[in-house]
């Protein structure tokens, strides 16, 4: 875990070049180029609206856009980071294949360009928060708190991603059905109240369950985190990581063979 | 020349690679295991006990038929592949030319691929931005430099990787095959910095296949044959031992240029 921390402070400048890189090639070729991070949450905002209220309005709440962008937002975050972390070490194998370098940047720098476009995304929601005259809550303070463990989560699925992809090209096309799998069985679309009693249990094994919560709870109802959830998102969080990072320590050596 | 430090130390490097020959890396190969159906694979070794101690200030010029695990072995030095077994010891910062515009990134421009690529060697921002303006000159591919690199004709893209590889001043320089691309006056320009880099005692590990540029700018020739060194030595003497070591086999002899040999 020191040996992540000491990498990642040792090869800042490169991470952090290679996720501009990543979004510079993401928005390349079209006109409107960065502001697509921005306007992408708003059309999205449009859509969830005229849905939810016109054409199914029984699962709606008020504010409805705000209710499912304070969880969507970070679940986008999540989803993406997780495909762009699976592809990064296959995707750079002509990088692995030619240069000495440490093969934890590019799943690092998959997390660092999806979380530039997570921050982006939050001023459109301040926009729409404004614009639906919905309260900016004070408890947007302990949006850190959340994002980190969120961060911690994300991270340690990318490096295990990373890796299980090097071996099985197959991980990857397994992860976007069960990404699109975990979507509804998060508390995103829908609140975590809507679930029945008897099914809670299971739905309280996801972690992202715990920090899509925090989430909610800051951006939409304002109000204070629950410790025990952020305790979760914690627990969760470094296990992920300590799983996922181990892996990857274990199996990245071979990568530039299977690559 | 003899008693300056040991800066690559290659001690009994074996590198070993498993060819598989059908299908690989899909969730079938773990199906396979279950049904006791065996992957189709054989282990190739590249590099077979090779042990090569390069001083500081030397150049050298490693030679050998396609195959014979030239590449793997400036691999197996630049740190790309861990060895199969035996150890390697470098000291100093190495700038590889490995393949051309390995770490270039097509849709970036020259410019962004330069502070990229230094990065990706291992030196700061700060220090590629101080050089950035001494690589343009060098490169001197004119308005390229700020047009996505796809554009680039193979000769741009050498220009610009070499410029990279060595203007940061790295201690060591690692080629293979890199020179064949550029036009002669390049060439020329590129030779007059390898010299300069050689009479400022840092070490060049050159690949190539042009006897000529072996005999003109190595002190020092290494011959390898299916993955051993069959000979270390001057580098005429090994250029010949090479180029008669072909003769015998094939029905006529080998070129002593052989034109670029990059697939």
């Amino acid at each position: 875990m020191i040996e992540l921390c000491r990498d990642t402070y040792r090869y800042r400048e490169l991470i952090w070049a290679l996720a501009l890189k990543e979004l510079k090639i993401r928005y390349k070729r079209s006109v409107l180029g960065f502001l697509w991070a921005l306007l992408n949450p708003m059309l999205l905002m449009l859509v969830l609206t005229l849905v939810f209220t016109t054409i199914m309005p029984m699962i709606s709440k008020p504010h409805y856009a705000i209710f499912v962008l304070s969880t969507l937002i970070p679940w986008t975050f999540f989803a993406q980071s997780l495909s762009y972390g699976a592809e990064s070490i296959v995707g750079n194998a002509d990088l692995i294949k030619k240069v000495r370098v440490a093969k934890l940047v590019f799943p690092m720098a998959a997390l660092v360009s999806n979380m530039i476009n997570l921050l982006l995304s939050l001023i459109p929601l301040l926009l729409i928060l404004v614009a639906m005259k919905h309260p900016f809550h004070w408890t947007w303070i302990f949006l850190p708190v959340a994002l980190f463990a969120l961060t911690l989560i994300t991270l340690g699925g990318n490096f295990f991603f990373a890796a299980a992809n090097v071996y099985y090209r197959d991980i990857s096309h397994i992860l976007q059905i069960v990404i699109q799998l975990w979507f509804y069985v998060s508390p995103i679309i829908y609140s975590k109240d809507l679930i029945p009693a008897k099914y809670q249990i299971f739905f309280k094994l996801n972690p992202m369950y715990y920090v899509l919560n925090e989430f909610r709870l800051s951006i939409y109802d304002g109000l204070l985190p629950e410790w025990t959830n952020i305790f979760a998102c914690y627990v969760c969080g470094l296990a992920s990581l300590v799983i996922g990072f181990y892996v990857f320590r274990r199996y990245q050596d071979e990568f530039v063979f299977y690559t | 020349m003899m008693d300056s430090p040991v800066v690559i130390r290659v001690e009994n490097v074996t590198q070993r690679f498993r060819v598989i020959h059908e299908r690989p890396d899909s969730v079938r190969e773990l199906f396979s295991k279950f049904f006791r159906k065996k992957v189709k694979y054989h282990d190739f070794e590249a590099v077979k006990d090779a042990s090569l101690s390069v001083r500081s200030g030397e150049v050298v010029g490693i030679i050998g038929r396609n195959g014979s695990g030239k590449s793997t072995l400036l691999k197996v030095i630049a740190g790309v592949y861990r060895p199969s077994a035996g150890c390697v010891t470098v000291t100093g910062t190495i700038a590889p030319l490995i393949e051309l515009g390995a770490g270039m990134h097509p849709e970036l421009t020259g410019r962004e691929n330069i502070l990229i690529n230094g990065l990706l060697m291992g030196f700061s921002k700060q220090e590629m931005l101080r050089r950035e303006q001494a690589i343009i000159d060098f490169a001197d591919i004119g308005e390229f430099i700020e047009a996505p690199i796809k554009q680039y004709s193979s000769g741009m893209f050498m220009r610009l990787a070499f410029a990279v590889a060595t203007e940061v001043n790295p201690d060591i320089l690692i080629m293979d095959e890199v020179l064949a691309v550029g036009d002669f006056e390049f060439q020329a320009k590129c030779f007059d910095r390898l010299r300069r880099f050689r009479e400022s005692g840092k070490t060049i590990l050159i690949v190539t296949h042009s006897m000529a540029q072996i005999e003109e700018i190595c002190s020092r020739a290494v011959f390898l044959d299916h993955g051993r060194i069959l000979a270390d030595g001057a580098p005429a003497e090994v250029a010949a031992m090479y180029l008669k070591s072909g003769i015998g086999e094939h029905a006529e002899p080998i070129l002593v240029e052989a034109p670029s040999a990059r697939a």
